[in-house]
C-alpha cells in the first residue's frame, strides 16, 4: 500500500477535481441540470482542492489536510533518476493561483440563469481544464508538460463553444482550435528535436546537458520551436493576433477563465522550459551582451530573444488597447500587454524577478479575471459592449463601479493595489540585475505610463460623462437576480477579487515571503 | 547505396508529394485519397525504421480511423469550399517565422552523422512494458485529453434545441 | 542490420512540418486545415520514431512510447476539430470561415 499512497498522495487535489467533473456529468445524465446545483458541486471540489494545497504548502491551520509531507517538497531527484513529475513549493503556489482563478469564475457563473443549457458541460470541462492546470505545475518532463497543457487546451476550445447556438462563439472556438493546434504541433516538434539532441525529454536531464556541452544548431532550433509554440499560448507578440478575436467571441465568463486562468499555464511552462538554460549564464556573464564574444550561446541568446519579445508584447498590446472602442477588446489587448511584464521574470531569471513575475500572475488573475466577470455581469444588466455605453455607471451602481475602478487602477499599477506591488518588485529586480536588463525596467515603466491613458478614459466615462436623463432611469433588472441583477454569486466573486486586490496591495509581506522562498528553491534546479 | 536507402528515398519522395497534393487539389474527395496514401507511406517508413508496432498503429489509427472520420466530415459538410482568407487569419508574420525556423532546421541537417547509421529495433513487449510502467503517466494524461474531447464533442453534435 | 541515412529523415520531417504549417495557416476550408494539422503531427511523430531508431537502447524505447501516445493524441484532436466543424455547420450551413465575418470589424 505504501507504493499506492505515495502515487496518489501528490495528486489528491487533481483527483478531487476529477471526481467533481465526473459527478457533474453523471448528474447531467440523471437529468439534474440546474445551474446552481452543478455550480455547488464544482465549487465544493475546487474549494477542497484549494484547502488541500494550502495544507501541503505548510499553512499551519490546515496541516491536517496535507497529503504530502513537508519533507517531500523541493527534493532533488536521485542522480540518474528521470522523474516525470516533481513536487516543488513553487509549483504548489501556482496550483493555488490556478485554483483561485477557477474558483472566481465558478462562483460568478453560479448566478447565471438556472435553466441555462450547457451548464453541465461548462462545469465539467472547466473542472477538467483545472485538473490539467494543476498537472502542468508538477511536470518535470517535456512530454508530460505538453500533454498536461493539452489537458487544458482541448477542454478550453470546447468551453469557448459551449453556447453552441451562438455563431460568434462557435467561430471563436474554431479559430482558437486552429491556433491551439498550431501551437501544439510547434511545441511537440521542438520537444522532439531536444529529444534527438539529448536522448531524453526529462527537464533535469535537458537542463544539465544544456549546461555541460556546447549548443548544437539542433538544440537552438528545438528551443526556437518551443518558444514559438508556447508563445501562442501566452499571446506574446507576434503570436498574439488570435487572442482578441477569441476573447471577444467567447462567452464572457469563459473569457475570464481564459485570460485569468489558462493563459498562465503557458507562463509556467516558460519557467520550466526556459529558466534552466537562461540560468546557465548566471552569475559570471549575467547581463553581458549575447554578441559579446565567441559563438552563439544558448543562455544569452534565449535571454535576449525573451527580452525583445517581452518589450514588443507590452508595447504592441498597449498601443492597440488605446485604439479600442469596445470594453471586451480593450481588456483583451491589455491582457496581451500584461503577459509582456510577466515574461520579464523569465528573461532575468533571478529570485526577485521570479517573485515579481509570480505576484504579477496572481495580480492578473484577480484584476483581469475580475474585470471580465464585471463585464459579463454588466452585459446582463442590459448595457452595451462599447466603452461609451458604460456612461455614468460609477454613479448609478457605486459598489460595482468602485470594484471595477479598483481593478483598472490595479492594472495601471497605482499604489496600494496588488498591481503596484507586483510591478514594483518586478521592475526593481530588473534594475538590481544590472546590464541591459535595466532597459526592461525602463520599457515596463514607460508602458505602465502609456496604459494609464486608456484606463483613465474608462474611469472618466464611468464617473464624469453626463448620462442621458431618460436612460438614467433604471429599469428593473430583467434577469430577476439578487444583488441588483448581478446575482449573489457574481457579486461575491467580484467583491472577493476587489478585496484581495486591496488586501494584498496593503499587506503583501506574507505572500511575498512565501513566493520568494519557493522561487529560490525553484531556481536551484530550474524545474 | 543500399536497398534500405533506396527504399527511404522513394518513400520520402512519395510522402512529400502526397502531402502537398492533399493540400493543393481542388476536389476534397481527392484530398482524402492523397492523404490516405500519405498515411500508408509513413507506416511503411516506420516498418523501415524497425518499429513494426508503430507501423501497424499508424495503419489502424490514421489510414483507418482518421481517414474515415475525415471522409465522414466531408460528407456531412460538403458545401461552399472556397473563401477569401485563410481560416487561421493570423496574417503573414507567423508563416514567415515558421519558414525561418524550417530553414534553420534544414541547416541543422549537417550536424547529424553523414552517411548511413545502423537502425536499432525493439521488442514490442519491451515497448508495452515501458508504456504502461515508466511512461504510464503519459497514457493517463492522454486519457484525460480524450475524456474532455469526447464529452465536449458529444455535447456539440448532440441533437436538441438551442 | 539495415543502415539508413539519419540526416535524410530530419530533412523529410522538416519538409513535412513546413507543408503542414503552410496548410494550417493558408487553407480556407476547415477540413483541409485538419489535414494540414495531421501532416504536421506526423512529422513530429516521425521525428520521435527515427531518433528512437538511431538512439542507444533505453532512450529509443522512450521515443517509441512517446510516438504511440502522440498518435492517439493527434486522433483526438481530429475528433475535436470535426465536432467543432459539425457544430458550426449545423448553425450556419457552411464551414467557410470568412463567410461569416462576425468577429471582424
Amino acid at each position: 500500500m505504501v507504493a499506492f499512497s505515495s502515487f496518489v498522495g501528490p495528486f489528491v487535489p487533481e483527483l478531487l477535481l476529477l471526481g467533481g467533473m465526473l459527478l457533474v456529468l453523471l448528474l447531467d445524465v440523471l437529468g439534474v441540470r440546474r445551474n446552481e446545483t452543478l455550480a455547488t458541486v464544482a465549487l465544493t471540489a475546487l474549494a477542497l482542492a484549494f484547502l488541500s494545497i494550502l495544507g501541503d504548502l505548510g499553512f499551519a491551520p490546515l496541516g491536517v489536510l496535507a497529503t504530502v509531507g513537508p519533507g517531500a517538497l523541493n527534493v532533488a531527484p536521485a542522480a540518474g533518476a528521470a522523474p516525470l513529475y516533481h513536487l516543488t513549493s513553487f509549483g504548489l503556489i501556482f496550483q493555488a493561483i490556478f485554483l483561485v482563478a477557477a474558483l472566481l469564475v465558478v462562483l460568478a457563473s453560479s448566478s447565471r440563469p438556472s435553466g441555462e443549457r450547457g451548464a453541465p458541460i461548462f462545469y465539467g470541462l472547466l473542472l477538467l481544464a483545472t485538473v490539467g492546470m494543476l498537472l502542468v505545475a508538477v511536470a518535470s518532463d517535456l512530454i508530460f508538460l505538453l500533454l498536461a497543457v493539452e489537458v487544458v487546451g482541448v477542454p478550453s476550445y470546447l468551453l469557448v463553444a459551449y453556447r453552441r447556438g451562438e455563431a460568434r462563439s462557435m467561430e471563436a472556438a474554431m479559430k482558437f482550435f486552429i491556433v491551439g493546434a498550431l501551437s501544439t504541433v510547434l511545441s511537440f516538434y521542438g520537444a522532439s528535436l531536444l529529444f534527438g539532441a539529448y536522448g531524453s525529454t526529462n527537464l533535469f536531464v535537458i537542463h544539465a546537458a544544456a549546461a555541460s556541452v556546447g549548443t548544437p544548431v539542433l538544440v537552438l532550433v528545438g528551443y526556437g520551436f518551443l518558444l514559438a509554440g508556447l508563445a501562442f499560448k501566452v499571446t506574446l507578440v507576434p503570436f498574439h493576433a488570435w487572442a482578441v478575436d477569441v476573447y471577444d467571441g467567447a462567452p464572457t465568463d469563459v473569457t475570464a477563465f481564459l485570460a485569468g486562468g489558462t493563459k498562465k499555464i503557458g507562463l509556467f511552462a516558460f519557467f520550466l522550459v526556459f529558466l534552466g538554460p537562461v540560468l546557465l549564464v548566471h552569475p559570471a556573464t549575467a547581463g553581458a551582451s549575447p554578441f559579446g564574444g565567441g559563438p552563439l550561446d544558448l543562455g544569452p541568446t534565449l535571454s535576449i530573444a525573451l527580452g525583445v519579445i517581452a518589450v514588443l508584447t507590452m508595447t504592441v498590446g498597449n498601443l492597440l488597447a488605446l485604439l479600442q472602442k469596445e470594453m471586451k477588446r480593450m481588456l483583451a489587448y491589455s491582457s496581451i500587454s500584461q503577459a509582456g511584464y510577466m515574461l520579464i521574470g523569465v528573461t532575468i531569471g533571478t529570485a526577485p524577478a521570479l517573485t515579481g513575475a509570480t505576484l504579477q500572475i496572481l495580480a492578473h488573475v484577480l484584476m483581469k479575471g475580475g474585470a471580465f466577470l464585471v463585464v459579463a455581469g454588466v452585459a446582463g444588466l442590459g448595457i452595451g459592449p462599447l466603452i461609451d455605453d458604460w456612461k455614468g455607471l460609477g454613479v448609478r451602481r457605486p459598489l460595482l463601479g468602485a470594484a471595477f475602478a479598483l481593478m483598472l487602477l490595479s492594472l495601471a499599477g497605482v499604489p496600494l493595489t496588488i498591481g503596484f506591488v507586483s510591478k514594483f518588485v518586478l521592475f526593481s529586480s530588473a534594475v538590481q540585475a544590472q546590464g541591459w536588463f535595466i532597459w526592461l525596467a525602463v520599457a515596463g515603466l514607460l508602458n505602465s505610463a502609456l496604459s494609464v491613458f486608456y484606463y483613465a478614459r474608462v474611469l472618466k466615462v464611468m464617473y464624469f460623462d453626463r448620462t442621458d436623463p431618460i436612460a438614467a432611469i433604471e429599469a428593473p433588472p430583467a434577469s430577476g437576480l439578487g444583488a441588483g441583477g448581478l446575482g449573489y454569486g457574481r457579486a461575491a466573486a467580484i467583491g472577493l477579487a476587489a478585496v484581495l486586490i486591496v488586501g494584498i496591495g496593503l499587506y503583501p509581506q506574507p505572500i511575498l515571503g512565501a513566493i520568494q522562498s519557493a522561487a529560490q528553491h525553484f531556481l536551484l534546479t530550474g524545474v | 547505396m543500399n536497398l534500405g536507402e533506396l527504399a527511404f528515398l522513394a518513400l520520402a519522395a512519395v510522402a512529400v508529394a502526397t502531402a502537398l497534393a492533399a493540400l493543393l487539389v481542388r476536389e476534397l474527395v481527392h484530398t482524402i485519397l492523397w492523404i490516405s496514401v500519405f498515411f500508408v507511406d509513413l507506416s511503411a517508413i516506420y516498418f523501415l525504421l524497425a518499429a513494426p508496432f508503430l507501423g501497424v498503429l499508424q495503419l489502424g489509427v490514421y489510414a483507418g480511423a482518421v481517414t474515415v472520420l475525415l471522409l465522414f466530415g466531408i460528407m456531412v459538410t460538403r458545401k461552399r469550399i472556397f473563401s477569401r482568407e485563410a481560416a487561421a487569419g493570423l496574417g503573414p508574420v507567423p508563416l514567415a517565422l515558421a519558414a525561418v525556423l524550417v530553414i534553420f532546421l534544414v541547416s541543422a541537417v549537417g550536424q547529424l552523422p553523414a552517411g548511413t547509421t545502423p537502425v536499432t529495433g525493439y521488442d514490442p513487449s519491451a515497448l508495452s512494458a515501458a508504456l504502461f510502467d515508466t511512461y504510464g503517466p503519459y497514457l493517463l494524461l492522454l486519457g484525460l485529453v480524450m475524456l474532455g474531447g469526447v464529452a465536449g464533442a458529444i455535447y456539440l453534435v448532440r441533437e436538441g434545441r438551442e | 542490420m539495415t543502415t539508413l541515412p539519419e540526416s535524410g529523415f530530419l530533412l523529410l520531417s522538416g519538409l513535412l512540418l513546413g507543408v503542414g504549417v503552410f496548410g494550417l495557416l493558408t487553407r480556407r476550408n476547415f477540413i483541409l486545415v485538419l489535414i494540414a494539422l495531421e501532416i504536421a503531427m506526423n512529422a513530429t511523430i516521425l521525428n520521435f520514431v527515427y531518433f528512437a531508431a538511431f538512439a542507444p537502447h533505453a532512450a529509443g524505447l522512450s521515443g517509441q512510447a512517446i510516438a504511440v501516445v502522440l498518435i492517439g493524441f493527434a486522433a483526438t484532436e481530429v475528433a475535436v476539430g470535426l465536432a467543432i466543424v459539425l457544430g458550426l455547420n449545423r448553425l450556419k450551413g457552411t464551414i467557410d470561415v470568412a463567410q461569416g465575418n462576425l468577429l471582424k470589424e
